[in-house]
């Protein structure tokens, strides 16, 4: 199909830009300018693996967060009201669900005081990922602690 | 830090404005660009961007309004008053200007609740001056939270109905949210229209030149964050993002551009970002200080 040829020289211009922005971190005078590299980087990568989802989505769709390869934490069944406890206010870590997967935010950049544009954690935010960042690759980024029952 | 010896990506950031200002100024001067005509237009909001504006150091606020534009009309700094205030605004309608905004518009009862002045007899009101001055001029500017998005004057629970500018006007308007607007992001955006026409913008109309990167990114605490060493109460040297900062999710360039010509910003004063930059602000950036989250509590 047309567009799936382009969604792939797509990708393959960003592998080039993102191997540029690798040489370019080399050569970065300071550690601020390495940081807005890195952030760079880190947005190309995010849409790479946009493009390799919209492509392989028909075939075998696998969002396996690198969080879950490394650590061999049993999964803890939430409710709604377990999950409220984890609202990262008196030491508790910060806990969201989404579509029925329960993610760790606790260390989250965007996620200051348990907090996010006027959301808070130990709740279940499907609608409101879906109505700010549907289509996007984040939720990968996170550390899945359990499901949402 | 070190401050004798500054990055170079800082120090190149820095003269941003100041390099396009210093061009305005020759291309002035040599004859080769003409003076054009500001209006500066206060509406629902606190006047902290023209008060901010006053601080301009590069150059500062009275080279703006005698050299490098004609400063047509800003009610609180204006020497005319009442009608003849009125008359030298309307006396610009039909001719090329440029308008900045500064506040949000207030639109219940039909505008009454912000009065900017009278003509003719008739109370004029921020939600018909905009009306009637929006669609006509060459840029629209609105400069801090509340022109851009509503900001504090929109924040809850509103009861003017207040709005930013893009709502009443169907056309582009830059915005430069932040409260209150740097000095050069605003004398820099002006240079920018003056000598090459609109900067380019991003996905939400700031100005790319000032609004590319996180807070974040530049911060002198970053190395705490990365490292997991977060200040449990204010005072403390190191990360504030569990005390709230909103400096990961905002984007301006205050780490290096810093406050009152240059001397300071928050997070240097031991105080988080509250995100006044941010669209949404201050609702959404709420709470500005948290002091329970990493506080463990003892049983």
């Amino acid at each position: 199909m047309n567009w799936e040829n382009d969604v792939r020289l797509r990708i393959k211009a960003m592998t080039a830009e993102t191997d540029n922005y690798i040489n370019l971190i080399h050569a970065a005078p300071c550690v601020h300018t390495r940081n807005i590299l890195l952030q760079q980087l880190r947005d190309k990568i995010n849409e790479i693996d946009f493009l390799c989802g919209l492509i392989f989505e028909q075939v075998n769709q696998i969002s396996v967060s690198p969080f879950e390869l490394c650590t061999n934490k049993p999964r803890i069944d939430f409710t709604l009201e377990e999950l409220a406890k984890f609202n990262g206010k008196d030491g508790n870590p910060a806990y969201v669900a989404v579509n029925g997967t329960v993610y760790d935010v606790t260390e989250n950049a965007a996620w200051a005081a348990a907090t996010h544009f006027g959301l808070t954690a130990g709740k279940d935010l499907t609608d409101k990922f879906a109505s700010c960042h549907g289509g996007q690759s984040i939720l990968n980024k996170l550390k899945v602690v359990g499901k949402l029952i | 830090m070190n401050k004798t010896k500054p990055c170079p990506e800082y120090t190149a950031r820095l003269e941003t404005a100041r390099e396009l200002l210093n061009r305005v100024r020759e291309e002035i001067n040599k004859g080769k660009l003409i003076r054009q005509n500001l209006v500066w237009l206060e509406l629902t909001g606190c006047s902290g961007n023209i008060i901010s504006l006053l601080n301009g150091s590069n150059p500062d606020f009275k080279y703006l309004i005698s050299q490098m534009t004609n400063f047509m009309y800003d009610n609180s700094l204006m020497a005319a008053e009442g009608e003849k205030a009125m008359e030298q605004l309307m006396g610009i309608y039909g001719k090329e200007y440029i308008l900045a905004v500064e506040g949000a518009v207030a639109t219940k009862n039909n505008g009454m609740y912000n009065i900017i002045g009278r003509w003719k007899g008739k109370p004029v009101t921020a939600l018909n001056v905009i009306k009637m001055f929006g669609e006509k001029a060459s840029h629209v500017i609105a400069l801090g939270a509340c022109a851009s998005h509503g900001g504090v004057s929109a924040a809850k629970p509103n009861p003017s109905d207040s709005v930013g500018v893009q709502s009443i006007l169907k056309r582009k308007v830059i915005k430069l949210p932040g409260c209150p607007c740097h000095p050069d992001w605003f004398m820099g955006t002006l240079a920018h229209i003056l000598l090459y026409g609109e900067p380019e913008l991003d996905n939400k109309d700031r100005p790319v030149l000032f609004y590319s990167t996180l807070i974040h990114d530049r911060c002198p605490r970053r190395s705490y964050f990365d490292k997991g060493i977060f200040a449990q109460k204010l005072g403390e040297k190191t990360c504030m993002f569990k005390l709230g900062c909103r400096g990961p999710v905002t984007y301006i360039d205050c780490p290096i551009r810093k406050w009152n010509q240059y001397v300071n910003w928050p997070i240097e004063d031991d105080t988080p970002c509250i995100g006044c930059a941010q669209f949404g602000f201050p609702d959404k950036m709420e709470p500005f200080i948290t002091y329970n989250t990493t506080r463990e509590v003892k049983e």
